[in-house]
Parts: C-alpha cells; structure tokens; sequence
C-alpha cells in the first residue's frame, strides 16, 4: 500500500455523559430517590388522628406508596417526598379522617421549594 | 422430558389488609401522572409478587412514564419488550430459567415471570405473542392493566375502548357523533376461548386491592401460563377527577361494564355481583370522554352491557364447567 | 481427532450449536433454513442436547425468545431466511442495543414478491444497520466454523453483540460437502461458557432498557461505535485461536486468493465464491491474472483489510448477490462500501459491479469470463463503462 490510510479515529464518550452499558442500571431500593414527585401537588391531605382507624384503606389506595403502618406505634405515616396530591386517599378515606390543604398552608410546602426536585 | 423440581414460588392467601406484605417492590418516584389507575395496579401486583420476580414491560405508559431518565421503580429484575411481544421475550426468560435450572447454573427460587402489558400490547398488537406464550405452556403470568386506550402516546383509541368514548383518534364529529363506533374486544375470553395450557383467568379492579393481589398470588402457584384482566382507570384518558380512580373502577363494577370473576379450568366464580346494577349513565357521567353522547347512544351501550350482564347472571346461576382438557 | 462427513450447511449449523452447547432454541419454520431447527430438535428430543426448544410464533418472536433468554443468562439460538429475516426487524435494534450475544443462523432467500426459494443476501444484508455482527460462510464446513467464531467474537466482554451468520440458501444450506467436527476438547478450549453482564436475577436485581433523555441518546450510539472499533481485533484473536485449535486456515476477514500478482479481482462473499476460485484458475491457465477477495464479514467491514487486499489490483469486478434499488451504484450495496474503502488510496483500482446470483440463480463459469473479459477491457480503456451491469441482461 502506497500511503497510510485515515484510520476510524477514536470516540471518547465525556465521563458525565456515559450511559450504562446495554442500557442495564440497578434496580432501586424502596423509593426512586432520583425521582422525587412532591412539587407536582397542589394539595396535601391531612389527617385527624381520633378519626383515624388505621384500616388501610389509604395504604392500599395510593399508586405512589406515600402512606406508611408502622405497625410498633400503631401509626399511620404520610410520606411527603412522593406524593402528588391526587387525593384518592382522601377520596377513599371511610371514615373522613382526610382532608386535603393547600400547599401554601404550609411553611415547607412545595410549592415554596426554588428548585423543582 | 424427565421431571425436575424448579422451585417454583408457593403463595397463601392474603386475610387482610395488614397481612399483605410491607415491601414495596414497585416504589414510588416515577413519573406516572397524579392518581394513575396503571401504577396503582402495578404496585399492588408487585407488593403480592414479591422481590422475586421479573417483569417484563412491553412500551406503554407502564415503561414510558415509569422507567424515564434510565432510573426505574421496580426493585425487582424488569426488562423492557417491544409493545409487540411481552410474551415472547417472557417465554426466553422462563425457558432460560428452566434449562439453567436443570443445568445447575440457577439455584434459588424460580422467579415469577410476569408481562405487565396495556390493553394494546395484550390484545392489539400484543396478541399474537401473548397467545403463543399461553400454547406453549410457560410459567408465565400476563398481566393486562386495561386503561381502555393507548393512552402514553396520546389517548388513541385501543381495542379495548368503550363504545362512545372520544379518543384523538375517535373525535366526535358531525359525521361521527358518538366518537368510537365499535364495541370492545373481550380479553379474558379471548384468552380462556382459545387456550387449552391456561387454567386461571380472573378479573379485577384496583378499587378492589385484596381481591387484586390474592389474584396475582393464585395466579402465581400455578406452573403454567395465566391470565389477569385488571380495570385501572386513567384520569387525563378518560378524563375525570384524579381523585376519583377508585371510584371509578367501582361503578364500572356497580354498573355491570365491569365484572368480577375467576374462571379455574373451567369453572366459573363471580364475585362483587350487585342485587341490582345501576345504569350505565352512572359511570359515563363522570367521565369527559362519554360527554358528547346523545341519549340514544347510552341506550346503545345499555343494550351492550345488558346482553353482557345475561351472560353474567346465567354463569352465577349454574357454573358451567367446560370438558376437562387433558395435559 | 473427528473424522470428516458429508453434511449440507443447515446440519453443519446445528452441529455448530449443539457442540456450542446452547441452551435456549427458538424455531419457526421457514425455506430453507428450516432444517436447521429440523436437526436441532431431534438433537433436544434424543437428549443430546439439554436446551429448551421453543416454537415461536414467528421470526419477530424468535428474536424476542432469543433477547428475553439472553437477558436471563443462557445461550441462546436462532436463525430464519428471507422475509423471515426482514419480519423481525423490530427486535434486531433492541437486541443489538441490549447487549445481548444471541445468535441468528441464516440461510439466505430471496425477499418476496412473489415467492422465490432462491438464494439471495438482500435479507441479511438489509439487517446491516442494525448494529449485529454479520458475516458470509461459503461452505459447510465454514458454517460450522462461523457458528462457534461468532458466539466466541459476540460473547466476548469488549464485544456483546448478537451476531448472524449467513450462508447461501442451497448453494450452501441444502448441498452436501466435506465437514470436520470439531470434538469436544476443541470446542471447550476455543468456546468459554457465555458470561452474562448485569442479567435479570432474583438475587442482584436490574433494570433492562430504561428510557433515556434525548441528551442520552448520542452517548448510547457512541459508545455502540465505540465497541465496533474493538470488534476487529476480537475477530483476529478468535480467528487465530480457531485456526490453531482445529487446524484451518482463515483469514479473519477477507480470503484472498491468487490476488498478490493480479491484475482483475473478483469481490465476492458467499457461496459463488467457489465457482469463482475455479474460474479464476482457468482465467489465469489462459493467461489472465485473475484473483478473488471474498468477504467473511459485512459487520464490522473491513474497510483497511480490503485497501491493502485490493488497492494494486487495476480492476475489481464487485459480485453483488444482494440489490440496493436507487442507491448510488444503482445496482448492489457491495460496491458502495468497496469504492469508499479504497477512495483514498492514491492509485485505485477501477471498480464496477455485477449484479448476479439474484432469486437463486446460479453464477456460471461462463458469467466469470464475462466478467473478466469486462474488467480487461476497463484496464484497457483505463475506465470502466458503467457502474453496474445485470448478468445476462
């Protein structure tokens, strides 16, 4: 051969920019810390606790896992991370223990956060 | 092929609400919309399974919204399908699972395989690996959460849409003007109709959660394929109250457009039968999709759903058991 | 040391996946690599073979069987022809992006309408953008070959890709030549057990195939470019190790024959090329320095191999056995990549192209002297007439 050919280069990916490889990542553990939903919601409920009778109902309602039985202090938890206020538990609440207020209530309330996430 | 012991998963049934298993296998931070009837059902389906199971998620709202940005909820083994053939990349996983069982190189429990597919990767274009899969025999549970529409790409009318629904490809419109002219496929009975290897077909709702998970986990103790059709209403599909996602799963039921039942190797159960339906007009009322409809279309749809109902009321009657079918 | 035996190119196929000790097969019956899965499934059904057989429902699903068994660790095969080919090309992207080595046995055929058994690489070739590893075998014995070369060259580390190894419906598939079985010493010395990276498991749970931002989607393609750039020297190690073991003679990428002092080449892959060895030796009993590159693999090309192969010829006749309507030829796709390999050398050979060996047929001998006597008279006139020239048109 005469001459050296061009050869194909090289291809250095950024290291911020890398991507895993086959698109294969781990699978999270209890919550998708990357993803946090609260500033979605406009709302929050709110519960009372004398009505509450730890049925739950909410528990089982919520297609984002935000109400949590802790079983030793017989006590239901909401989680504020994730909810996006859709108020289903609030909906589905039997015994009216929820109700649902406005996220400018509440010092920490979304809504004030400056960045989204 | 000689017998071997694959170490498949044993279920009990769930009594109660606080029986049901605390971990949390699909987590919350995902991007599903605010009160989504799809990721309600998809929690509940996981928290009965258990970390020990595969999905597989053919491309619906259930990939797209869940699993964006590389970060997904599933804190078990997940694979993405085509919209096309959940089934079929589900049958390598089992059939993988199995000759690596017999050669040794997996030890532990048999994973359950579950396809958790919309109503378009069930029984539009999802059909044919779906019901190849069932023929086959694999240990394979699919799953339809029917949200009646394609609804990631934009809320286009799917085979199992209602009649009368608007969707972006059912507009109404003069010529048109019940939106949807065709009336829905029927999942279920497409699948027990036609499939001798399935022994377990039910319905559920997510209105209806401990129904839902003892389904799945019955579902799961089988060592062939089975089939679960699960109503999980959309709010911005069918465009109502996000609050009301429950609600709406229940008048479907309370309504008669929904029913209720189990159907184990030809024998039929139903379950959450009302003394008294309520009409169809009670659900649509609720709903911006059935809004443009006249009155004559509801009646259209009550005749619909009053044939349905007969079938209903006879099998509740008398449980006809279909022949035996031999393995 | 095996002894050799008269077997067609789809049972050398088999014998290459059953001595690969797959483990999860999908089938779907099709002309005419049919008997492939016809030879594997009496292999599973005698207990040979310990693998699960699985009926697909079609070519789209045998990749999807394959994908999902990859996925899950197990060694898995497949293969298909003609449209059969081309009806699963949704999976091909998804298969090749997900890292997943499978393997897809082709036994080309001709695409419809309206149907033609014949040979034809149109099939497999119009797969070429999809990211597998793609290769042309020209005889059983190479099948076999391929079969074990590939999974090693897929399967290894700074590679995972899914590969598809060709052979020519008939010519190869369906007409019986001599074939060394490797034994089982051989095989386990060339071929490690396939090590998944990252499967789905019930002990270390993962995610397969996540969305990604736009902003992803440059970096995934890149460094899919990236594992390219290393296939080639994956292939020469597997093809060194493989000559060594079992005694053959591979070039890894491109056989050249009788091509240090000629003067025409022929540019050829597949099953014609051993009617065109033996037409360049009655070429050069007549006096024509005559020679032949056959390419052993399309993806990933070997653009450098071909320049130093082929630059000092004057005049290279391209067999395309493959159509690419309205491309830039306007005939096959061969010639494409063949002319931009050797764009920058600064003497190229002169190059047209052939289009022959189309819906089955057969090249001739006789076509071979036509083709030469088309490349002397481009020598001669120091420019070739056309791009492109039908055989027999």
């Amino acid at each position: 051969m005469a001459k050296e050919l061009p050869g194909y280069g090289t291809i250095n990916v950024p290291k911020d920019r890398e991507v895993p490889f086959g698109a294969v990542t781990p699978a999270p553990v209890c919550t998708q810390d990357l993803f946090q939903t609260s500033n979605w919601r406009m709302k929050r409920p709110v519960k009372e606790d004398e009505k509450c009778t730890r049925c739950l109902v909410c528990y089982m309602s919520c297609p984002d896992a935000c109400w949590e039985y802790k079983e030793a202090e017989d006590e239901m938890y909401w989680i504020a991370n994730f909810c996006k206020g859709c108020q289903i538990c609030i909906q589905e609440c039997p015994t009216g223990a929820l109700t649902a207020a406005p996220e400018l209530d509440f010092p920490d309330g979304v809504v004030r956060l400056e960045k989204p996430f | 092929m000689q017998a071997f012991d694959y170490k498949f998963q044993k279920f009990e049934p769930l009594k109660s609400f606080k029986k049901a298993p605390e971990l949390e296998v699909y987590v919350p931070g995902h991007r599903t919309c605010a009160g989504c009837g799809p990721a309600l059902n998809y929690r509940l389906v996981a928290k009965a399974a258990g970390k020990e199971t595969i999905f597989i998620g053919p491309t619906g709202c259930m990939y797209v919204a869940n699993s964006s940005y590389l970060c997904t909820p599933y804190a078990c083994s997940w694979i993405h399908a085509q919209i096309t053939n959940g089934g079929a990349v589900a049958s390598g996983i089992e059939a993988a699972f199995k000759v690596l069982a017999r050669k040794g190189k997996h030890t532990g429990a048999f994973p359950n395989v579950i396809v958790m597919a919309g109503d378009g990767g069930t029984v539009d274009i999802g059909l044919q690996a779906m019901s190849a899969m069932m023929y086959r025999n694999h240990k394979v549970l699919f799953l339809c959460y029917d949200n009646e529409s394609y609804a990631n790409t934009g809320i286009q009318t799917s085979p199992t849409t209602p009649y009368g629904a608007a969707t972006t490809f059912t507009p109404p419109g003069k010529e048109i003007p019940e939106g949807k002219v065709l009336f829905p496929k029927d999942p279920p009975q497409l699948v027990i109709g036609g499939h001798p290897a399935v022994k377990y077909v039910a319905t559920t709702t997510v209105a209806h959660p401990l129904d839902l998970m003892n389904k799945v986990r019955k579902a799961l103790t089988y060592e062939g394929p089975t089939f679960l059709h699960m109503l999980a209403p959309c709010p911005k599909g069918w465009l109502f109250d996000e609050k009301l996602t429950r609600e709406m799963a229940r008048l479907a039921v309370e309504t008669g457009m929904w029913s209720m039942y189990e159907w184990e190797d030809g024998v039929y159960k139903y379950t959450n039968v009302p003394k008294k339906y309520k009409p169809v007009s009670e659900y649509m009322k609720h709903q911006g999709r059935f809004a443009h409809l006249k009155p004559e279309h509801i009646a259209k749809m009550q005749a619909f759903i009053d044939e349905r109902v007969k079938a209903v009321k006879e099998r509740v009657a008398i449980p006809i058991p279909t022949p035996k079918q031999t393995a | 040391m095996a002894k050799e035996q008269m077997m067609t190119g789809c049972r050398a196929a088999a014998e290459g996946a059953k001595a690969a000790e797959v483990e999860v097969i999908c089938s779907y019956p099709i002309r005419p690599y049919t008997a492939i899965m016809m030879e594997l499934s009496k292999m599973v059904a005698n207990g040979e073979l310990n693998a699960e057989f699985v009926h697909g429902e079609g070519e789209h699903a045998q990749v999807s069987v394959v994908l999902g068994a990859c996925a899950s660790g197990a060694r898995a095969f497949t293969g298909s022809s003609g449209v059969g080919v081309t009806y699963a090309m949704e999976v091909y992207s998804p298969m090749a992006g997900g890292r997943y080595p499978a393997q897809m046995s082709i036994a080309d055929r001709t695409l419809d309408p309206p149907g033609d058994f014949g040979s034809e690489h149109t099939d497999a070739m119009s797969t070429r953008d999809q990211g597998w590893l793609l290769g042309w075998a020209c005889s059983p014995q190479e099948v076999y070959d391929n079969t074990l070369i590939a999974y090693r060259v897929g399967e290894d580390h700074r590679v995972m890709l899914p590969q598809m190894v060709c052979q020519d419906g008939y010519f190869i598939s369906h007409i019986p030549d001599k074939v060394t079985l490797g034994d089982q010493s051989q095989v386990k010395e060339f071929l490690p057990p396939y090590r998944p990276i990252g499967p789905l498991s019930t002990t270390h749970p993962v995610s397969h195939g996540p969305q990604i931002r736009p902003d992803q989607g440059a970096p995934m393609d890149a460094m899919r470019a990236q594992t390219f750039l290393a296939v080639p020297k994956v292939i020469e190690e597997a093809t060194a190790d493989f000559n060594r073991i079992f005694g053959r003679n591979y070039d890894p990428f491109v056989e050249q024959y009788k091509l240090e002092d000629a003067e025409i080449a022929f540019f050829i892959q597949g099953a014609h090329a051993n009617t065109c060895r033996s037409s360049v030796d009655r070429l050069r009993s007549q006096g024509v320095k005559a020679g032949m590159a056959r390419l052993r693999w399309v993806r990933p090309w070997p653009t450098h191999q071909l320049a130093n192969a082929l630059g000092h010829v004057k005049a290279v006749g391209v067999i395309e056995t493959s159509t690419s309507y309205g491309g830039a030829m306007r005939g096959g796709n061969l010639i494409h990549e063949l002319r931009a390999s050797l764009y920058d050398l600064d003497e190229r050979p002169l190059v047209t192209s052939f289009m022959g060996g189309l819906g089955g047929e057969t090249i001739w001998p006789k076509d071979f002297d036509y083709m030469a006597k088309v490349l002397l008279q481009a020598v001669k006139e120091k420019k070739i007439r056309t791009y492109v020239q039908w055989l027999g048109m």
